[in-house]
């Protein structure tokens, strides 16, 4: 670890420092690195072990708890393979991967952490280098820790300044960003974000711009880490009695002086608005002012949004208020910590009267499997980061993406709305 | 090294992995066939049987091929359809690596806009090049040496066993 690369430069074994799979992909690396390795490992007179068990974590997340008899036998696989291991299992409910890396000081500033889900980025707002990907690299790096033939991307930077308005959000600034760009505009690319944006934005707001910089096909997503990233890990890991050691305090790294990008783009956050993407691409990106659709069922939740800062802005919107009489709205926190911080502070109190079903934390309906499947005919207003045809369910519903102030306030119209009005200057 | 296909199939920018195969399947079986039984059925129903029609199919698109979810059973399900290679004008990394991991190649020439289906195609992984026996026509091959090395050996697998052995041999 430590070497200087630059853009182009192939690094043949790239070693990883943390790895953490969710119940998809999970059963079936295990399985692999099960049936790929078991060879070397007794001709070598070896007992079989993952590379280093401490750096590798399991969260099942996507439809927890369980909603299928697979879905419960890939979980039990992977609770028995982590005991025999010594790896560490989150429970169901624990939280959404993306989230709970993060918040359990698991993934750390400077670092590289890899994960089965394409919005691994998410934790580049930690300022470390995250991507997701696939089954077969996952079994490979139980057995070494290592990725190979790993070419060092270039940077898109993207230098964004000014005040986001009131009731305009992180998600609106990246939604209006993929809008700019196209799904394929940042391909193979980092977007690295900066300026004073991001400089004055909270760790959630840096989260939900990482987490869908891979809808425009970003390699991944970075923010230099500065003094709210450091109090947020410290948080972090004080949490569970620990803090930063030396050794992952000289990890933590920045953008060079004289770094190279490959572009700049700068955006100007003070003329963004409440923004939403239509059907069915995420950078189909309109001012909400524009849009006025009926919406019959929303969500709120995802690892792009639904924690703290999230809940805040919906429960202060859903205040006093019903959700209109067409609408189901679903609410999801992120993590088991934001759900019982939401419950002990009244929050969830305020959504749940309003009319909202809320569940414990996992993707919910973002992976169209549960928690609120659309039908043919639906309209979904929904705070995460994909809306492809059949995303949530049926190819035949239409899926519109938006912030979660944007979520509470056409949850209570039954139509896209625009969230200004319910918030006052 | 020299493959030959036929155009099974040709999409435009952007197809996701979602369309490719839809989320609610990806922990129901842990065989890689079943992934191919499901291929695009929302998004094309007729993916299925124009890639079986042939012993060795491609699928050609535009830009971004695979973009989306990291699910490696999106690979499966085209590969296990007959598909020998993708031929696009751009891949998103997740997507390439799995292709490379798989034995799928991940095909990236500039221009796709000549290439229709039904025509043969000759891919020389050594000339670099892409050639179309139907139409006529030539495209050079992007690719770094790692990866037309990964598309030739099928993999990195046994590069990897190598790896974990010397690691293993080398640990007190």
């Amino acid at each position: 670890m430590g070497r200087k690369v630059s853009a182009g430069e192939l690094i043949e074994a790239m070693p990883v420092d943390k790895l953490y799979f969710n119940e998809v992909i999970g059963p079936p690396a295990i399985l692999n690195f099960q049936k790929d390795f078991a060879d070397v490992f007794q001709s070598a007179g070896k007992r079989m072990k993952v590379f280093d068990p401490m750096r590798v974590a399991f969260m099942p997340d996507h439809t927890v708890p369980s909603c299928s008899i697979m879905v419960s036998s890939g979980i039990k696989l992977m609770a028995n393979f982590a005991k025999d291991q010594g790896i560490a299992m989150y429970k169901e409910g624990d939280g959404i991967e993306h989230t709970i890396a993060s918040e359990e000081g698991f993934v750390l500033p400077g670092e590289i952490a890899v994960a089965t889900d394409s919005h691994t980025c998410t934790q580049g707002a930690l300022g470390s280098l995250a991507f997701g990907i696939g089954t077969t690299e996952a079994e490979n790096l139980l057995a070494t820790g290592e990725l190979y033939s790993f070419t060092a991307p270039e940077t898109i930077r993207f230098k964004v300044d000014g005040a986001l308005g009131y009731g305009v959000y992180p998600k609106d600034l990246v939604l209006h960003i993929l809008g700019t760009m196209g799904e394929g505009g940042c391909s193979k690319r980092i977007a690295e974000y900066s300026g004073s944006t991001f400089d004055s934005m909270d760790m959630d707001g840096r989260f939900t711009v990482c987490n869908l910089s891979v809808e425009m096909s970003a390699r991944t997503a970075i923010v230099n880490p500065d003094a709210t990233t450091m109090s947020y890990v410290e948080a972090a890991l004080h949490g569970r009695g620990a803090s930063l050691t030396p050794e992952q305090t000289g990890m933590i790294a920045r953008s060079d002086d004289d770094a190279v990008f490959s572009k700049t783009v700068h955006v100007d956050a003070s003329r963004v608005e409440p923004t939403v993407s239509l059907p069915h691409s995420p950078a189909n990106a309109r001012p909400v002012s524009e849009v006025n659709d009926p919406i019959n069922v929303v969500f709120l939740g995802s690892c792009a949004n639904a924690r703290r800062s999230d809940l805040i802005v919906a429960a202060r919107i859903l205040k006093g208020r019903k959700v209109h009489r067409d609408t189901n709205l679903v609410v999801i926190p992120a993590s088991r910590k934001v759900y019982n911080w939401a419950m002990d502070n009244g929050i969830l109190r305020t959504i749940a009267e309003s009319g909202a079903n809320i569940e414990s934390s996992n993707c919910g309906p973002c992976f169209g499997k549960h928690m609120g499947i659309l039908a043919p005919g639906d309209r979904c207003l929904s705070t995460s980061n994909r809306n492809y045809k059949g995303r949530m369910g049926s190819p035949e519903a239409f899926i519109y993406l938006g912030s979660p102030a944007t979520a509470a306030a056409t949850a209570v119209e039954g139509r896209i709305a625009d969230p200004r009005k319910y918030l006052g200057e | 090294m020299e493959l030959r296909g036929k155009v099974a199939k040709k999409y435009g920018d952007d197809i996701n992995t979602d369309y490719i195969i839809p989320a609610y399947l990806l922990q129901e079986s842990w065989d890689k066939q079943f992934f191919a039984d499901h291929a695009f059925e929302y998004y094309d129903p007729s993916f299925k049987t124009a890639c079986r029609t042939n012993k060795e199919s491609i699928v050609v698109a535009t830009n971004n091929f695979g973009c989306g979810s990291s699910r490696e059973q999106a690979v499966y399900a085209v590969k296990y359809n007959n598909v020998v290679a993708v031929v696009a004008q751009s891949f998103p990394d997740i997507f390439y690596r799995n292709c490379l991991n798989n034995g799928l190649l991940p095909i990236q020439v500039e221009d796709t806009s000549k290439i229709g289906e039904g025509d043969e195609l000759l891919i020389d992984l050594d000339g670099r090049s892409l050639k179309n026996l139907t139409k006529g026509g030539q495209y050079a091959i992007i690719a770094t040496d790692s990866a037309i090395d990964q598309m030739k050996k099928g993999g990195f697998m046994g590069f990897v066993r190598e790896r974990l052995r010397t690691r293993l041999a080398s640990a007190t």
